[in-house]
């Protein structure tokens, strides 16, 4: 009773504030929990079912997820069953209820195909210049048979018997990869993960962004950011050093000062509106106009891309830079500079020796922060310059090398795409969510590294005053 | 030496000119440029204005409507979390707790919109949509069970008190709201039949008229929410650390408890910074794009219900303006809409920063300043 | 102070090396190279219903040609004429055919008109959740579920399940309506064809893209949406139409080529073509792709329909 009378004193109200806080992280570990369990347990090599149903039908597959039947009791299994060129369909639900037996036979294969998507059934026989090999021979020469070079490798035909007793043959030159997922122990299944993942990371999107890998938008993601962090470094800088170096510090440098803080909270889209009507339409209209009319009605610049896509960008971190630059040089006495001009120095070189270098931490965390803030956006460069599919990166051998007209990809917006405009929604989710396990990781790894170099600046700070 | 040093000293000086003549050059430039934004937006949307084109200016105005709507329910949901988040954080956390707490809770705000809004509109939808009263329910009593967690501990034994302390509370209360998390959703279909005839939704319908909606303001206002929590937060974490400790001190002799003295003298001290913090996250809620773009059913009407969706002005620029013509009136609308958008967010944040710098200004006669 | 120093110089000269790099990249990309063979890059803007076909389409096309640079936007049929228009792009897929005024705007513009290709095709399907109970559906009813006022001459407005079945499974409460934004040539051609030019109703949730909106209806059991053939998945159904005649007549594939299906369509590309030019190589390999067997074989992957054979002769001839 003393207790409860304690803590009425008290008031429970602390208690409840300590809650927002743990609230606040539950759901920060359970979003990256989920995107972590779900982003990375897609390429685990799942054990393929064989299902034989009340009314005698079989369906194989890979059981997706349960959810209750809405107008009746009992629950349904949705089943990823591929094979869309003999069935016309991927999917499959089953009614759990409607389950006669189940069982996982060993012989059971998945082939991931170039067109059509993933193949799900028996390997009857492999073919190779008369030769013919079934059974136990047959999986064993595919998979030899897949190492070969090109020209080898398009000697080979499989035959392929669907779980309905359908055949079908395959030429092995459209097969990516054959997987027989129910016979695999752990070790085997790890491998099978680490090449998916690294497929996923280093390969180009197949079947219209619903299979394949992401690596075009990681890359035009990080050209994207590089050109953008080229451009925005000088200038951030620059009006850095002006601000706070040069300019009168009067009742206007305050009120710029202010201003361009508060440009940090202006939406992204205002910046996108910016970049589309004077960038693109703007610029790029005058730009073809006077250099590329030859190539009209075809735009050059005058449609969104790389070029215009990091000046946006640019403008939208500027405030990023020139806030954390001016923090640094800030941060630096007036004793050095007063030291450094006493000793002769003329102010540029009071700049370059003294100051510059001593700011140096603070503008790299600004570059970083703008580079993690530039990564994560999506809504301005819906309108200035990604593409839905860009397999031709914006940098290659071809001259003049870096092509600044061309359109992009980018991860944010590949991740939406997928989610949104793909065909089939239900066969891309598991990659946009690996989408969005990588996009999250790199901006959380790059905010970090800004964190743990401002840490680090303070403290060396503070040794030295 | 001397021949030298007479030969150097002019180069010198005119480098140190021209370089300073450079960088003024390159900052006004990067000055100018960031104006220009303003000037282009006035530049494309005052024909609109000049000509009094009605019939956008009331195509706006579901927009703007869909645009209050959205941050409303961001703010409704993030403001206690983050503002409470704010007082625990500055006056009951462990120091140590708190300076991994504090910048654990400023990544959240680095998550890309894009990532809350697929999972706010591919998983939350519908399953909120499914369990829609054990979702009502959750946001209930998962702060009361917080609550409940303290009455617990009062009545604890001296020995639990000292292993769970209050200042470490917002790590084991974790598992406690799992559990309460866990416990409300199994009990919720029982309460929801025994209530609410066992549909939520058709007991919505039938006595309040309220048609539900998949993806709707309560999504969007919880995934909103959450990417506005750390902006708030952090802000309001700074202004309630800067409010100088003897008047905490003072008001803990006169006999105040610790959460009076909060209450009483911190929060009314740092009113203004919260009142910012406040003001910020209202900026971010109203530009944010991609959450409403994709947690949201983009239908542009007027209605108030939590349960119907919106369409807010920075997801009609996004869906709409690369299919307007340059030029042409749906194109000087959405122009209008960003410029709209454009000095809301930027009024909002000056006002916050100057409210801020007037604080300060306070708390330095207060004599405290940390 | 002196590791300071150094890490400053070293970014000051990475700094300084970049700034060239990009000072002369531009310079040097103007000097527009003469492209060899078939390269180049080909851009197309339009459609999202004919995404997935572009995008296979693309695939095919860099396996054949390599050097070929493809780029692809797709927001929406009615972004293909400005962008043809405004020369944004020289390919615009389309899922429906280009209205008057944005033909009639073309040729002001450039004095011919554009390039008309049928490519495949497709129809639109009113779809529900995989169990409800409900078959088939008058195109009266469909409009009266999906518009203000009944342009099609319906009596009333429906939005409740119990005025469209009167089935005990069937869902209760309202008709939760889903479709596409305003850009996109399936909700032009919807309103057309099923609203007989009637207004959509605002309560309709707008998605931007086909395949949202058959994943939303296949979530939720009181939903109802239209979209194209091609997105149709095995977690929503598609309802049959019922005729003026009285008989429901399904999507199926010999009833969209047929036209028997009222709400079946051509899909179309637009192509700036001046009459007295040929087109770059990258274009006409890519129209060539399209008209070819192989072309068409990748019309049916990405679910939509065929030209029936006659009509791929007489396009061929572009």
């Amino acid at each position: 009773m003393k207790g409860l009378k304690s803590a009425l004193e008290q008031g429970i109200w602390p208690w409840l504030c300590a809650g927002c806080v743990a609230l606040s992280l539950l759901m920060l570990g359970a979003l990256l929990a989920l995107l972590l369990t779900r982003g990375l347990g897609h390429f685990w090599p799942s054990a393929l079912d064989e299902v034989t149903l009340n009314n005698g039908d079989v369906v194989v597959g890979e059981a997706v997820r349960d959810v209750p039947i809405p107008n009746r009791a009992g629950s349904e299994r949705l089943y990823f069953t591929g094979n869309r060129d003999v069935d016309d369909a991927r999917w499959r639900w089953v009614a759990i209820d409607s389950i006669a037996h189940q069982t996982q036979p060993a012989e059971l294969l998945r082939l991931k195909r170039r067109t059509w998507g993933d193949f799900i059934g028996y390997l009857e026989a492999v073919e190779v210049g008369g030769e013919r090999f079934s059974g136990r021979d047959a999986l064993q020469q595919a998979t030899q048979a897949l190492q070969l070079p090109a020209p080898e490798r398009a000697r080979y035909q499989l035959t392929l018997r669907t779980p309905q007793g359908q055949t079908l043959r395959q030429p092995l030159s459209t097969v990516l990869s054959i997987e027989a997922p129910n016979a695999m122990h752990v070790g085997q299944k790890v491998r099978v993960w680490a090449t998916d993942v690294w497929q996923f990371l280093s390969q180009g999107p197949r079947a219209a962004n619903t299979d394949g890998g992401v690596w075009p938008a990681i890359f035009g993601t990080m050209l994207m950011v590089i050109l953008m962090s080229v451009i925005v470094t000088p200038f951030g800088v620059l009006a850095a050093i002006y601000l706070n170096e040069i300019a009168h510090q009067g009742r206007l440098t305050r009120l710029v000062r202010i201003g361009v803080r508060n440009l940090a909270g202006v939406p992204s889209i205002v910046y996108g509106v910016f970049g589309l009507g004077v960038f693109v339409y703007g610029i790029g209209g005058s730009l073809d106009a006077w250099f590329f009319d030859d190539a009209l009605p075809s735009p050059t610049f005058g449609t969104g891309g790389l070029l215009w896509a990091s000046l946006t960008l640019a403008l939208l971190t500027l405030p990023v830079v020139i806030v954390a630059t001016e923090e640094g040089l800030a941060r630096i006495p007036d004793a050095q500079r007063e030291g450094a001009v006493a000793l002769g120095a003329t102010r540029f070189e009071m700049l370059t020796r003294i100051v510059l270098p001593m700011a140096t931490p603070a503008m790299l965390t600004g570059v970083i922060l703008a580079v993690a803030r530039a990564a994560g956006e999506v809504a301005p460069l819906m309108l200035v310059g990604v593409a839905k599919l860009a397999p031709q990166m914006p940098l290659d051998g071809e001259f003049p090398y870096l092509h600044l007209e061309r359109k992009f990809m980018h991860l944010g917006y590949h991740l939406f795409d997928t989610a949104f405009h793909g065909e089939d929604v239900q066969a891309a989710i598991p990659l946009v969510y690996a989408t969005a396990l990588l996009l999250v990781l790199i901006v959380l790894v790059l905010n970090l590294t800004a964190i743990l170099l401002r840490h680090h600046l303070r403290r060396q700070r503070g040794s030295e005053c | 030496m001397t021949r030298i040093r007479l030969f150097h000293q002019p180069l010198r000086h005119l480098k140190d000119r021209i370089a300073t003549g450079l960088i003024t050059a390159g900052g006004i430039v990067v000055l100018l440029a960031i104006l220009g934004i303003g000037v282009f937006l006035v530049w494309e949307a005052a024909p609109l204005l000049l000509d009094g084109d009605t019939a956008s200016l009331a195509m706006l105005s579901p927009l703007a409507w869909g645009t209050l709507k959205a941050a409303l329910m961001a703010l409704l949901f993030a403001l206690p979390l983050a503002l409470g988040a704010a007082a625990y954080s500055a006056f009951f956390m462990s120091p140590r707790l708190r300076s991994r707490i504090k910048p654990t809770l400023e990544m959240m705000e680095a998550i890309p919109g894009v990532v809350v809004g697929f999972i706010a509109g591919m998983l939350l939808a519908p399953w909120v949509e499914r369990h829609l009263a054990s979702t009502l329910v959750v946001i209930v009593w998962l702060p009361l069970s917080a609550g409940l967690a303290g009455l617990v501990w009062h009545l604890a034994s001296r020995r639990w008190q000292r292993r769970l302390p209050l200042s470490w509370a917002a790590l084991w209360l974790v598992p406690w709201l799992i559990a309460m998390f866990i416990i409300a959703l199994w009990l919720t279909p029982r309460v929801e039949q025994a209530f609410w005839e066992g549909d939520l939704r058709q007991y919505l319908y039938a006595v309040f008229g309220l048609d539900y909606v998949t993806r709707n303001a309560l999504i969007v206002g919880l995934a909103m929410g959450f990417a506005v929590i750390p902006s708030v937060y952090s802000l309001a974490e700074d202004a309630l650390t800067e409010v100088p400790r003897p008047l905490m001190e003072g008001a803990q002799a006169l006999g105040a408890s610790r959460w009076q003295a909060v209450v009483k003298v911190a929060l009314a001290a740092a009113g203004p910074g919260l009142f910012s913090a406040v003001m910020i996250g209202a900026g971010r809620a109203v530009g944010e794009t991609m959450i409403v773009l994709m947690a949201s059913s983009n239908t542009a009407m007027l209605s108030a219900s939590p349960f119907e969706g919106m369409r807010t002005m920075a997801a009609a620029i996004a869906i709409e303006l690369p299919e307007a013509t340059a030029g042409g009136s749906p194109y000087r609308m959405l122009v209008l809409a960003a410029l709209l958008l454009f000095l809301f967010t930027f009024l909002v944040n000056t006002l916050a920063e100057l409210v801020r710098h007037r604080l300060r200004r306070r708390y330095q006669r207060l004599g405290g300043a940390s | 102070m002196n590791s300071n120093g150094f890490t400053f110089r070293m970014i000051y000269r990475a700094a300084v090396g970049l700034a060239w790099l990009l000072l002369s990249l531009p310079l040097v990309g103007w000097a527009q190279p003469q492209a060899p063979s078939v390269s180049g890059t080909l851009g197309a803007v339009g459609s999202d219903t004919m995404a997935g076909l572009m995008l296979r389409l693309g695939e095919a096309l860099t396996t054949q040609y390599p050097q070929i640079n493809v780029q692809f936007q797709a927001s929406g049929s009615a972004s293909a004429p400005p962008a043809l228009l405004a020369g944004t792009t020289r390919i615009g897929p389309m899922s429906r055919r280009m209205t008057t005024d944005e033909r009639s705007a073309f040729i002001e513009r450039y004095g011919y008109p554009p390039l008309e290709l049928r490519v495949a095709r497709d129809a639109l399907i009113v779809i529900v959740h995989r169990h409800n109970p409900l078959a088939a559906i008058s195109l009266q009813d469909v409009d009266a579920v999906f518009s203000t006022h009944q342009a099609c001459g319906g009596a009333e407005p429906m939005t409740r399940w119990k005025t469209l079945t009167q089935d005990a499974t069937a869902p209760s409460g309202r008709i939760a309506l889903h479709g596409r934004n305003m850009a996109s040539g399936t909700y032009g051609l919807f309103r057309q064809r099923a609203l007989c030019d009637g207004e959509f109703r605002p309560d309709i949730s707008e998605y931007m893209g086909a395949s949202a909106v058959v994943a939303a209806v296949g979530e939720s059991y009181a939903a109802m949406g239209y979209s194209g053939h091609n997105h149709l998945t095995p977690s929503v159904k598609a309802l049959s139409l019922t005729t003026q005649q009285g008989n429901a007549v399904p999507p199926s594939e010999t009833a969209i080529q047929s036209g028997d299906y009222p709400l079946s369509r051509y899909l179309y590309v637009y192509v700036n073509l001046p009459p007295d030019e040929t087109l770059p190589a990258a274009e006409r390999a890519f129209l060539d792709l399209i008209m070819s067997a192989e072309g068409q074989q990748i019309t049916r992957a990405s679910g939509f329909v065929p030209l029936p054979l006659d009509d791929l002769e007489a396009q061929r001839a572009w």
